[in-house]
């Protein structure tokens, strides 16, 4: 039996959960000859924001720990240079396209959503209200739940697609943030974007990054993204889109049980263009090794022992089909 | 470009901290030119994480065999993993990939290397003899130990420089590019500078350039994530005029690493 790889986020139907983060692949274009598009549930484009940006000087990224630090500053042509050059590239991919949107106001967000929709080639948007090097408007709306609810709540009339808020883990509780957001209409939240970070050169005395603190990814980071996944996925019935230092296949699916409806694979993909692939596959044959059917099974499968019994970890999962059968 | 397997078929240490890999790639592997560089998996284990670029100090076909070289010094994390991999084990690369030198200079090419930014150059030098084109060697390294390959520079005029003193011209292989184009006879019209090296150098030759309007690639070297032009974590700075309207930055990875270098901003490159 061939195990269903099928999810939802709100109307978009993914062939399977496994797309690759925003700022990653670029357009699909850049990583067409090494990454399999056809085999993936998608991609998630760089940010789009209403005018072009240049993006942050130099080193935008040094390698730390089992990690990297970014700070990019989300350089792209801006939302008339992506209608017109970017919009005819995303056409032809063989996978759904998420186009992720970051403004600096609510008016920004609601001139991007709708330009966005209008061109029709997104099967989502990513709503990026988490970007922790665009200066100081970056992580306004994803720190304050009041300003999260502002902005979707101005966005939500202006567009029929799917709305992914994708969220910062820089704050004190991500569940309220989460809630707020779905509260207003968002139909997923993704989460975790980068942790604020920082590396210093000793000899120098001088911050590695241009912008002296940037954004951590990579195998570093994916503890606390589960944690953070986790923490969202028992407080919202939408669905959750996990990522955060997903480097092997293995670690998708620990995504997925703690109650991710889809994952993203960010930073590791950069050294092995295969990874998006392989989560698909891994999760293929673990659903068959664990004799479950479609892998909807196993959003939030994840068995926490409790006073009050199993907590379930994504209460916007109906029936748990068949767990423990596992042979 | 591609992904591709790759084998180490050597991986020697020539001097201290300097090493020559030679990666044995697959028969299908697209003919790389100098200045072009690879994106490799310098070990087998996910850290060091990201993959590290490296420029080509050669490529040998030898019957059905297609082999790059890669001369490298152990500077951080990722070239020491590279240099603790031994004969025979399995790695993977992309590439080749970025612009590379322009491949049929219509001018006397002056080649300006420092250091171990010699690989690409050497490279270009064997090109130009195959086409038998005669160029100019001018190589400066702190010591003679560090002068790499200068027994390979066939059918170009060599000269060295090294900072102690020790082999050539005591001090800065900038001094003998002035004085090669002082008493070589050379103008922007015949003449035009391939260069390599830490850049500090590459901004002293760009600076001498654009003051006597000659023209000069140069190759850079910097951390890059995806090597594609995708992650944009590669920008490189330019002046104000090149960068047109507002700022604007190339990656490093695509749009060189060989570049125009009077139009980069070297205060601006770290």
């Amino acid at each position: 039996m061939t195990p269903n790889l099928e999810v939802h986020i709100g109307s978009l139907q993914l062939r399977n959960p496994v797309l690759v983060a925003s700022g990653i692949i670029g357009y699909g274009i850049e990583y067409a000859r090494l990454v399999d598009l056809d085999a993936i549930g998608g991609i998630v484009t760089k940010t789009v924001t209403r005018h072009a940006r240049a993006g942050n000087p130099p080193p935008r990224v040094v390698e730390t720990a089992s990690g990297m630090l970014n700070s990019i500053g989300i350089e792209n042509p801006g939302l008339e240079g992506f209608l017109e050059s970017k919009v005819p590239i995303l056409r032809e991919l063989p996978c759904a396209v998420v186009v992720s949107v970051e403004g600096e106001d609510v008016r920004e967000f609601c001139e991007l959503v709708e330009g966005v929709s209008r061109v029709g080639v997104a099967h989502a948007i990513e709503v990026n209200i988490s970007c922790p090097n665009v200066g100081p408007h970056g992580l306004r709306y994803s720190t304050d739940a009041d300003m999260a609810r502002e902005v979707m709540t101005a966005i939500r009339p202006l567009t029929t697609l799917p709305l992914i808020a994708k969220l910062t883990p820089n704050v004190t509780r991500i569940a309220d943030i989460a809630a707020a957001c779905e509260s207003c209409g968002a139909d997923a939240v993704s989460l975790v974007n980068t942790f604020v970070g920082m590396a210093v050169d000793s000899i120098s005395r001088k911050p590695i990054l241009g912008t002296v603190v940037g954004g951590l990814s990579g195998p570093a980071i994916k503890p606390l993204a589960l944690a953070k996944v986790w923490e969202v996925a028992q407080a919202v019935d939408i669905p959750v889109i996990g990522m955060g230092g997903i480097t092997s296949p293995a670690d998708a699916v620990e995504f997925i049980l703690v109650g991710s409806t889809a994952v993203q694979v960010g930073t590791a993909l950069f050294a092995n263009p295969g990874l998006p692939e392989a989560c698909v596959e891994e999760l293929g044959s673990y659903l068959r090794r664990a004799d479950v059917a479609s892998v909807v099974d196993l959003i939030g499968a994840l068995d926490v022992p409790s006073e009050r019994g199993v907590i379930r970890a994504g209460r916007h999962v109906l029936p748990r089909a068949r767990r423990g059968s596992a042979s | 470009m591609n992904l591709v397997p790759c084998s180490v078929v050597e991986n020697r240490e020539l001097t201290p901290g300097n090493f020559l890999l030679t990666l044995k790639v697959p028969r299908g592997f697209t003919r790389p030119q100098p200045g072009q560089f690879v994106h490799l998996r310098v070990s087998t284990v996910s850290e060091p994480l990201l993959r590290r670029p490296y420029s080509l100090e050669g490529f040998v076909e030898r019957g059905g065999i297609r082999a790059v070289r890669i001369y490298y010094s152990v500077v951080g994390r990722g070239s020491k993993a590279l240099s603790s991999q031994p004969k025979g084990q399995k790695l993977d690369l992309i590439g080749p990939l970025g612009i590379g030198f322009s491949p049929r200079p219509r001018r006397m090419p002056i080649l300006v290397a420092g250091g171990r930014g010699v690989a690409p150059l050497l490279f270009l030098g064997r090109k130009l003899r195959e086409r038998k084109r005669p160029f100019i060697f001018l190589f400066g390294a702190r010591s003679s130990r560090e002068l790499y390959g200068v027994r390979d520079v066939r059918g170009g005029r060599l000269h060295l420089a090294t900072d102690d003193g020790s082999v050539g011209y005591r001090g800065s292989v900038l001094t003998l590019v002035k004085r090669e184009w002082e008493t070589g006879g050379h103008t922007p019209l015949n003449a035009e500078i391939f260069t390599c090296g830490p850049h500090g150098l590459l901004h002293e030759v760009a600076a001498f350039a654009d003051a006597h309007g000659i023209r000069c690639e140069a190759s850079l070297e910097g951390p890059m994530a995806c090597a594609v032009g995708a992650c944009r974590g590669c920008p490189v700075p330019l002046h104000r005029a090149a960068a047109g309207n507002g700022d604007r930055y190339p990656a490093m990875c695509v749009e060189g690493p060989v570049m125009d270098a009077t139009v980069v901003d070297w205060e601006r490159l770290p």
